[in-house]
């Protein structure tokens, strides 16, 4: 606490200044959570037998140890390898050997496909290969097949529409394959995913379908998780990922072709890459762009992806999906409760339709459990009072653990007698449903009209979670969802007027509905200056790339003049936001790194507190007993270290978890979470350090080092025992949030995210002294540039104390 | 919700849009976008971009919130205590003094006292259920009905709404005490519905009748649902279309309460029935063109509206079969009768009904002292 004077500067001062040692190694050093596999070296087993033919495969093969390890380079067969050879496969004449590399066509893939010897790995293919091939083909992108690399041949960017179950996913990027001949250019093909477990899945089925292993020709690469060799050929990465990748890469230049699949879904990075794409384009004429979309917006794709104003649009291949035809219900009036009228509707369904799957959405976890609940309770009366069939009920939302979700694909119950009515299930879902995943089988959908969704505001800096009306193109989307297997229907809780007048036309990107500091560290780092003529497809709103700007102004990651610092360039080397990530690296000042790194990975991941509401008080006690008075960023911490005490006396910590209402996949990911953050750290030489648990001033050095990053989230407590707080700067009312666990809280409060619920809440926070505002963050705290009001003159105050306290001591 | 509703307080701040961070030019935010060429009022994003029209609103200032802590539906409005209730005998008046076009005001009252007689039904009775006994063309009973018949279209508008598992119709056939006077005028309304409808049978066998449509969307359900058996049904067509023509006919009696109405609502009903006539004509001519009309004025919408034309026709002959299995509640037209002004009408629970039931039986019991002593097995 009693630091010299001239350390109580804002700690990120010293990066400002450069520390050489450390960071001279920044720009060169890829962090490890994008660190790729290196290009790939061409050199399958089937090489060996065809390496006369073509030169350019062989410059491709570096000097890559691991590389050389497995597979000999020369021409010559190695003796001592000969068991990787197959039978024959150094007379192999491989299939893609007749085909020319931007000139094939869908005949001669057909052709390469069927051969018995797989021309990726030179083995023969399995018979299962053949068994998937025929289903592939019955696929109905597969007809297109010729159409489809035609306009490949011609243009650099294609945009794809393809309906869901068009198997655009898993075949387009074979087709590219098939025609990019990656093994001879030593380039890849990436192929992005909005979500990761779509990324891994889709990758699994895919090395399926090629006959090959899963991270050998074809891989994955999703944030915490790299399953890519030298040999890949054909890479599915989260949308993330990528744009992680071109910070180090701005060219992009691993990559002959890149794909960005549910480009509709317009996820805040699939936004960045089509812009970034869009300019990289320019400068490599060379690499093909492809973006595969639902139908609903592809003309706004074509019309964005021109690259030049006199450019026509870019060009469009349609293919028509799988679906079945849904029809459409609205009711008559407007419905007074939409809960209860969607109860009464599945009820209903499941009273009166014939067989068949209820999907039913709704807005929140409390909401479904409730309306699961109410269904149930129902539908034991209909079953013990008449003829009706079982009903299976399944919530689904995102904090479900996973085995509860999988149950979502059971089968339907049997009917209770043979010849019975049938049973059926009934999903109760978030939006969730409505894209990311698929349920073979539903075939009536209930759709009251809303949907929980994350908006930034950034004047008061609040990020809402609400519900709200969905848009048009969501309801199309969710009625499409009862037509996967047959004809369906859909039952809208609302009038055709309300769907007409009340619903806005498409749902909003992230980029409009998120904070983007980080996304503007981001592009700065991959190096876009000028942010305001940046082509986005939706440019976000300029107040909120204020508001980025300037927190990061403020917390040292730009200069004055806008330019990338030192320690910006580090912070987006983590893969959090920046006030995370500044907190992160400025921990060591406060010998406290290492719980400051438990912190940031628990503030990471979703809430470790379990809170199941049939058990509320005894979740309460339990989570009080890991209480720190001072704060919940302190508690969070306790129970990290008591899980990972529970670990180490080897108790089975599920179970553990399991009695002390905590989250074991939450706490896994997070230890996951930490790991990682720990490799990135020791790349950059950021020290690891604590203060020895009996010091007094553990915990005061943790809640210290939390204000580093977070000196932007205080408020102010508005008058003594007032339960209002008021924001910093913005002078937002807010509230603690109810689940917080700090008895008394003090006048000055850090916290961790301000979010509109039913009121404005801050969420988890810590008691903080007002005088380490002023050491820690004293640009920010300059008493000059606030408003006239409680906290300036609370501010002037304290500026005062401090400066007689510190005369005293000089008196000494 | 006046006084008796839920205390909503919130507090607001002085500033609680922050207008003061955005008028003040000298953030680092704003300074670093006009070093760039930024105006205020501008969007960001590229110069002269070719997709610049798809901007929205988002781009140009975020995203308004609003606050929703009820389970309101979509579009249904609060009462704020700003409506009045019970204005429900003056609403023609009061549309008229509006300017209302009569017709409107037709279908505004037929939909109040449907509405109003649903609820009641529902309340007081249970629900009475048929078995689908086939359809009769001409002499004969057939099990399917002829192709191109417009079935299940018209009911929509005599279906209640939401939660109607009920068939108004048919209850009303068994409502012994109420409205006699009606019940009288309704038989003679069916005699001549009946008659109407057979010549219009021998003229043309595919036409179905109102009355046809709502036998087979009774029939339909009641395939659907085998329990009910309360009821043994001879025939259902016969049983229904009376029932049917009786709602009708009550209809136009409740219409022609009010004197003033009176001369309008016959004239009225006269053209309607021209009009009817001429619609069925044309419905013979050009089944097709008039399916698709209907299925326009069902606001059904094939959710593949870029589906091919070629498939359209034979997918629509298979929803129209869908059709008759649909739901009531679902399936009700927009013209469905409501006058809470939502679509669910306010019933209890069935689980209360049937409690209230049990009640009232066993009130009666108590009130009956034969009933009584055998209870209580007292040899009187």
């Amino acid at each position: 606490m009693c630091l010299p004077n001239k350390k109580l500067r804002q700690p990120c001062g010293r990066y400002r200044q450069g520390k050489a040692s450390a960071n001279s190694e920044i720009t060169t050093i890829p962090s490890v959570l994008c660190r790729i596999s290196h290009p790939i070296s061409a050199l399958t087993p089937l090489t060996f037998g065809m390496a006369d033919q073509k030169g350019t495969k062989r410059s491709s093969v570096e000097s890559d140890a691991q590389d050389s390890k497995r597979i000999k380079t020369d021409d010559k067969p190695n003796p001592y390898l000969a068991h990787l050879n197959m039978d024959g496969a150094n007379d192999f004449k491989s299939p893609l050997d007749e085909m020319e590399r931007h000139n094939t066509t869908a005949l001669q893939a057909a052709k390469a496909e069927d051969s018995d010897i797989n021309p990726w790995t030179g083995k023969p293919h399995s018979e299962n290969y053949f068994k998937i091939l025929k289903t592939r083909r019955d696929l109905p992108v597969s007809k297109q097949r010729e159409e489809f690399l035609e306009l490949y041949h011609k243009t650099q960017i294609l945009v794809f529409v393809g309906e869901t179950g068009s198997g655009k996913t898993t075949q387009i990027p074979q087709y590219v394959l098939y025609d990019e001949m990656p093994h001879q250019t030593g380039k890849l093909i990436a192929c992005t995913q909005p979500r990761r477990v779509a990324a891994m899945s889709v990758a699994q089925r895919v090395a399926n379908e090629l006959d090959v292993e899963l991270g050998q020709e074809v891989g994955y690469s999703i944030r915490f998780e790299n399953r890519t060799g030298p040999k890949t050929l054909l890479k599915y990465m989260t949308d993330g990922q990528l744009l992680r990748e071109a910070m180090h890469d701005p060219n992009m230049n691993r990559y002959s072709c890149i794909i960005l699949d549910e480009a509709h879904e317009r996820t805040l990075a699939t936004d960045i890459l089509m812009a970034l794409l869009k300019e990289i384009a320019h400068r490599r004429s060379d690499l093909k762009i492809i973006v595969m979309s639902a139908t609903l917006d592809a003309q706004k794709f074509q019309s964005y992806f021109s690259l030049r104003k006199e450019d026509p649009p870019a060009p469009l291949l349609a293919v028509p999906g799988r679906t079945h035809p849904v029809e459409i219900f609205y009711t008559p009036e407007p419905e007074r409760d939409y809960v209860e009228a969607a109860v009464r509707t599945v009820l209903q369904i499941h009273a009166i339709e014939p067989e068949g799957d209820i999907l039913l959405f709704l807005t929140g976890e409390e909401e479904i459990e409730d309306a699961c609940r109410r269904i149930s309770l129902e539908v034991d009366d209909m079953v013990r009072e008449s003829d009706a069939g079982p009903l299976a009920i399944y919530p689904l939302y995102g904090t479900l653990p996973p085995h509860q979700q999988q149950k979502i694909f059971d089968k339907a119950p049997e009917p209770f007698r043979k010849g019975g009515r049938p049973g059926r299930k009934c999903i109760v879902a978030t939006n969730i449903a409505e894209t990311s995943l698929t349920i073979d089988g539903i075939v009536y959908v209930v759709d009251p009209g809303f949907s929980k969704q994350k908006i930034y505001n950034p004047r008061s800096r609040v990020e809402s979670l609400l519900v709200s009306p969905i848009s048009k193109a969501s309801a199309q989307q969710r009625a499409g969802r009862a037509g996967r297997t047959r004809p369906g229907k859909c039952f809208r809780l609302y009038t055709e007027k309300a769907f007409k007048k009340e619903l806005i036309e498409q749902t909003y990107p992230e980029i409009l509905r998120s904070n983007l500091s980080n996304t503007i560290l981001e592009l700065k780092k991959l190096g876009v200056e000028d942010l305001v003529h940046f082509d986005f497809m939706d440019p976000p709103a300029p107040e909120t790339m204020m508001r980025a700007l300037e927190e990061l102004n403020y917390l040292a990651c730009l200069d004055d003049d806008g330019g990338l610092t030192k320690l910006g360039s580090l912070a987006s080397e983590f893969p959090l936001d920046p006030a995370l990530a500044v907190m992160l690296i400025s921990s060591p000042e406060f010998y406290c790194s290492n719980e400051i790194l438990s912190i940031t990975s628990l503030l990471s991941v979703p809430q470790i507190w379990i809170r199941p509401n049939n058990n509320r008080k005894r979740a309460d006690e339990m989570k009080a007993q890991f209480a720190h008075p001072d704060g919940d960023h302190l508690t969070l911490l306790n129970a990290y270290h008591a899980y990972k005490g529970a670990e180490q006396n080897g108790e089975d910590v599920k179970k553990w978890c399991h009695e002390h209402f905590l989250s074991f996949r939450h706490l896994s990911s997070a230890d996951n979470v930490r790991a990682q953050l720990k490799r990135i750290m020791e790349t950059h030489e950021i020290e690891l350090v604590s203060t020895p648990f009996n010091n007094k001033d553990y915990y005061t050095n943790i809640r210290r080092a939390l204000l580093a990053g977070f000196f932007m989230q205080v408020a102010m407590r508005e008058s003594s025992n007032s339960k209002i707080y008021k924001t910093v700067k913005d002078d937002q009312m807010v509230m603690i949030h109810p689940s917080t666990v700090v008895s008394s809280p003090y006048d000055w409060v850090v916290y961790n995210e301000f979010v509109l619920t039913t009121k404005q809440y801050i969420r988890t926070v810590t008691n903080v002294r007002p005088e380490w505002l002023l050491e820690i963050a004293p640009v920010y705290y300059d008493v000059d540039t606030f408003e006239k009001g409680e906290i300036k003159s609370a501010l002037v105050r304290l500026t005062e104390k401090v400066k007689r306290r510190q005369a005293m001591k000089g008196g000494y | 919700m006046g006084l008796a509703g839920a205390k909503n307080k919130r507090r607001l701040g002085n500033d609680p849009n922050n207008n003061r961070w955005m008028r003040n030019t000298e953030s680092f935010g704003q300074k670093m976008l006009r070093s760039q060429g930024w105006e205020p009022g501008q969007y960001l994003g590229a110069k002269d971009a070719a997709h610049a029209e798809n901007y929205g609103a988002a781009s140009a200032s975020h995203i308004q919130v609003t606050l929703k802590d009820d389970t309101l539906g979509l579009g249904a409005k609060r009462n704020n205590g700003d409506e009045c209730t019970g204005l429900f005998d003056f609403q023609h008046l009061l549309g008229r003094l509006n300017g209302k076009s009569e017709e409107a005001l037709e279908s505004e009252l037929k939909k109040r006292e449907d509405l109003m007689m649903n609820s009641y039904l529902e309340r007081r009775l249970g629900t009475i259920r048929f078995v689908r006994g086939g359809w009769l063309v001409g002499d004969v009973l057939k099990k399917e009905p002829q192709e191109g018949a417009d079935k299940g279209e018209v009911n929509g508008a005599q279906k209640s709404s939401e939660e109607s598992t009920e068939e108004s119709a048919e209850t009303e056939a068994s409502e012994p005490s109420d409205l006699p006077s009606k019940k009288r005028k309704a038989d003679e309304d069916t005699e001549k519905d009946d008659e109407k409808a057979r010549k219009k049978e021998k003229k043309s066998k595919k036409r179905k009748t109102e009355s046809d449509v709502e036998t087979d969307s009774a029939g339909s359900k009641e395939k659907k649902d085998k329990k009910s058996k309360k009821r043994k049904v001879d025939s259902a067509e016969s049983d229904t279309e009376p029932a049917k023509s009786e709602k009708s006919s009550k209809r136009e009696k409740q219409k022609s309460e009010s004197p003033e109405e009176e001369v309008d609502t016959s004239a009225e009903d006269a053209k309607r029935a021209k009009k009817e006539k001429k619609k069925e004509r044309k419905e013979k001519k050009e089944k097709k063109e008039k399916k698709d009309k209907k299925d326009k004025k069902k606001k059904d919408k094939p959710v593949s509206e870029s589906g091919s034309e070629a498939g359209a026709s034979s997918s629509k002959e298979k929803k129209r079969k869908k059709e008759e299995s649909v739901t009531p509640a679902v399936e009700s037209d927009a013209s469905t009768p409501t006058a809470s002004g939502y679509s669910t009408p306010v019933t209890t629970n069935t689980r209360y009904l049937a409690r209230s039931r049990f009640i009232a039986q066993k009130k009666m019991a108590f009130a009956d002292s034969a009933a009584l002593n055998q209870i209580f097995m007292i040899k009187s």
